[in-house]
Parts: structure tokens; C-alpha cells; sequence
């Protein structure tokens, strides 16, 4: 099997691994009555690992394989988790110190960012998700987020082959 | 520093905003190749979702009882009382049964506690922070479908919104895109109850009069009326408070779910009822 088809098929692997757990374990491990994402996360830590054009198209793929077992709008996770997996590889891309804490401080970010987004978009297409659950979902979120992003992004340099921790790929295009 | 914007990038991302806005609206419209895919991903996920549950089981209840130890001692105490005050009304609530069956009958209602129920387990509860559905473990293969209603001991849980062979997704009375037409029991006076988000109140702020008089703690059930989504009679909540709404048009309820959505970790049932029309 060759580089990039051993990725991707690296890369499927992770994202129903995730899938699995984040439907079998983490939906019922409430904090403050909201729940981790783990897809959210895989997306985050993509886009830290391998910059915004990788944060973007793991964002959509992982939005949509969570989209098929919700009952929520399908592509509502999609579209957000791209673009957050976007911005997010910008970010990083943007930061002259690749190192130390800085992924947590991103992810954290995220998780505020993803859900804030989640529920605008929500009302965009008429499913009136409260404004109100935005703060604790988005701190649960964030919570999972900065607890667990370092692994992710260690998990994920392996799946896409980059040896130097931290590093920021930017695809110049 | 500044960022050099990778053209490639842009284009990508926009092909991708583009392929998702377009895959949403196509789910907007209920398409059926939506649906099936939903489906036929719920027949695959549902058995290793069960699996990873049960060996889970132990840790998340080891984080329960951390999480939530005082709520629960409490709540066990108000159910002890709820418990003791509703066994001594249990001969009223029989003899309350017995007559609204057959005013239904006579009004020629379909009436819940005729219906052929099918017991069901609790599969997951929502899978995410935005879902207001849990999963059961029954489906297509045993009579279910789209539109029946779901039900506990202590009231309505929802619908069946989907299902598959072995599985349905039941949307639950919180969602803010759930309605149900019902009866104030004391008055008789009919409205749309809707959702409006896990841990907050139904609502019912359209057809009540205004000069109504509704006391707190009446109780309201599905109405049954014509072309009603679920039969006559379900229990669905108590009135906490009451406010004008629509600039004084109308009264506003607000209503307490009899069931507590955190607490469905077992069992609910479906009734085997399908709308006419």
C-alpha cells in the first residue's frame, strides 16, 4: 500500500474509532449536562497537526460521519467543522512558536468557536437552537478539547507521517 | 506574522462550504436518500454502540454516581414522597381512566390506554450536545413506525422520528421542533404545546384564551382531536406558570414534562398507533 493511500486508510480508521466512542462512551459522560466532541476534536487536532487545508477536509468528513447518526440537520456538523478546521490551521499557521501549550490554548478556542458557529448556523436554516446552552456547551466542549488535544495531535502526527512534533505544515498553493 | 492565504486552501474550503450547504438543504427537504443513508448507518452503529456501552457501563456509572450523588440522593427522596401520594390516588386515577375511555369512545377518539404497546430499551441517550433523540433497540422488525407515539409510565417521552430494522430514533419532547396538540384537564381548553430545549419548559402559547383561568399544577394530555399525531389522553405535564402572550391574545402556558429526559436509561414504550391520513 502506498503513503497516501495508507493515510487516508489510517485516517478512516481514526475517524470511526472516534465515531464509536464518541457514541458509545463519551454521549453519556455529562459535564454540566453537555457532552465532548471527539469529532470536533479530530478535526482541531488535523488542523494544528497539518495546517488548514487538512483541518478543513478532516472537519468535513468527520462532520458528516457524525452527521449520519444524528438527528440534526445533515451537514450542520460538516459545514461547521470545516470551517472551524480552517480557521484553526490558520491560527496555528500564524504563530511563530510552534510549541508548548499553545494547541491547548487553539483547541479551547475551538470548542467556544464550534458551538457558537453550530448554533448560528442553525438558526440560518430554522432549527432554533438556544443561545442560552451556548457557554456550558461551549465550555464542555472546550474542556474535552484541552484535556485531550495533545494526545490527538500526537495520534495524528503518526497517521500523517510528520516526524516533528508541533510542526506546521501550510500548503502553498 | 502575517499569514500568506493559500489560494488552494480557499478553493478547497470553499468547495467544501459549497458541498455542505448543498448537502443541507437536500436535507432540509427530507430526501430519501438522506434518510436511508441515516438509517441504514443506524442498523450498523447500533450493535457496536450497544457493545461499547456495556463495556463501558461501569466507568460512566462510576461517573454518574461522581457527578451526581447529591442530586440523586434528593431526587430519591422526593420520589420516596411522589411515590406514597401517588398510591393513595391510585383508585381515583382508575375510576379518571375508565371514564375518559369511554367519553373517548363516545367522541370516538382513539384513546392510549387501548392501544397495543411494545416495550422498548433505551439504546443512548442524545448523541450530542444539539440532539434531542435518544435510540431504542426495537424497530421496523417489530411493528414500529415513523409517527408512533413513545411513552413511559409518567407520560409522553416523543415520536419515532426514524426507523430502521432493529432501531428507532425517538425525538423527545424537548426539541424545540416537536409539537403536540393538548387538553388543560381541568378546563378542557385545547393548544399546541412545543419544545424548547433540554431542561427547559414545554410551552403552549397559542389557542388558550386569555380570560382562561388554569391554575398551577393542572395537568394537561394529548387531545386526540381530529388528525391529532397521537391518540387522546397521554399524559404530557403539569402547568408551572402562566403569562400573556401574543400582546395579551393569548395565555401562555408554561409546562413541566412529567418525564425527566436525564433519567430514560431503560425502558419506554411505543404505542402501535399511526395517525389516519
Amino acid at each position: 500500500m502506498n503513503g497516501p493511500r495508507r493515510t487516508l486508510v489510517k485516517s478512516a480508521l481514526v475517524l470511526v474509532s472516534a465515531l464509536v466512542l464518541q457514541v458509545g462512551v463519551v454521549a453519556d459522560l455529562r459535564v454540566l449536562d453537555a457532552v465532548g466532541d471527539l469529532l470536533l476534536l479530530t478535526t482541531v487536532a488535523a488542523a494544528l497537526v497539518d495546517g488548514p487545508d487538512r483541518g478543513a477536509t478532516w472537519g468535513f468528513a468527520a462532520g458528516l460521519l457524525y452527521d449520519l447518526v444524528l438527528d440534526t440537520p445533515f451537514a450542520l456538523s460538516a459545514l461547521t467543522y470545516a470551517l472551524v478546521g480552517y480557521l484553526v490551521g490558520l491560527a496555528a499557521a500564524a504563530l511563530t512558536r510552534p510549541a508548548g501549550w499553545w494547541p491547548v490554548g487553539i483547541a479551547v478556542a475551538a470548542g467556544f468557536g464550534a458551538t457558537t458557529l453550530y448554533t448560528i448556523v442553525a438558526h440560518l436554516v430554522g432549527e432554533p437552537y438556544p443561545f442560552g446552552d451556548v457557554p456550558r456547551v461551549g465550555l464542555t466542549v472546550a474542556l474535552w478539547n484541552a484535556a485531550l488535544v495533545l494526545p490527538a495531535c500526537s495520534l495524528l502526527r503518526r497517521v500523517f507521517g510528520r516526524s516533528e512534533p508541533d510542526r506546521v505544515r501550510v500548503s502553498l498553493r | 506574522m502575517a499569514v500568506s492565504r493559500p489560494i488552494g486552501s480557499r478553493t478547497r474550503l470553499a468547495v467544501l462550504v459549497l458541498a455542505s450547504v448543498t448537502l443541507l438543504s437536500i436535507g432540509l427537504r427530507d430526501a430519501p436518500v438522506i434518510r436511508e443513508m441515516r438509517e441504514g448507518v443506524a442498523t450498523v452503529v447500533s450493535p457496536v454502540e450497544t457493545a461499547a456501552g456495556a463495556v463501558s457501563r461501569p466507568f460512566r456509572n462510576a461517573w454518574r454516581g461522581v457527578t451526581g450523588y447529591d442530586d440523586l440522593e434528593a431526587e430519591n427522596e422526593q420520589l420516596r414522597a411522589e411515590v406514597a401520594e401517588a398510591e393513595s390516588q391510585d383508585t381515583r386515577l382508575a375510576d379518571a381512566n375508565q371514564q375518559l375511555s369511554e367519553l373517548s369512545g363516545l367522541l370516538e377518539l382513539p384513546y392510549a390506554g387501548d392501544i397495543p404497546q411494545v416495550a422498548a430499551q433505551v439504546v443512548s441517550g442524545p448523541r450530542s450536545n444539539f440532539s434531542h433523540a435518544i435510540e431504542i433497540d426495537k424497530g421496523t422488525d417489530d411493528g414500529l413506525a415513523v409517527g408512533m407515539p413513545v411513552v413511559t409510565g409518567g407520560g409522553l417521552v416523543g415520536r419515532i422520528s426514524r426507523a430502521s430494522g432493529s432501531t428507532a430514533t425517538v425525538q423527545m419532547v424537548t426539541d424545540p421542533e416537536f409539537r403536540v396538540g393538548v387538553r388543560v384537564a381541568e378546563t378542557g381548553e385545547l393548544g399546541t404545546a412545543r419544545g424548547r430545549g433540554r431542561d427547559e419548559p414545554l410551552t403552549v402559547d397559542t389557542a388558550i384564551d386569555p380570560d382562561t383561568e388554569v391554575a398551577e399544577g393542572t395537568g394537561l394530555v394529548t387531545s386526540g382531536v381530529d388528525r391529532s399525531l397521537y391518540p387522546a389522553g397521554i399524559p404530557v405535564g403539569e402547568v408551572t406558570s402562566t403569562r400573556d402572550g401574543s400582546g395579551g391574545l393569548v395565555l401562555e402556558l408554561v409546562i413541566e414534562p412529567l418525564i425527566d429526559v436525564d433519567r430514560l436509561s431503560y425502558y419506554v414504550s411505543v404505542l402501535r398507533w399511526e395517525p389516519e391520513g
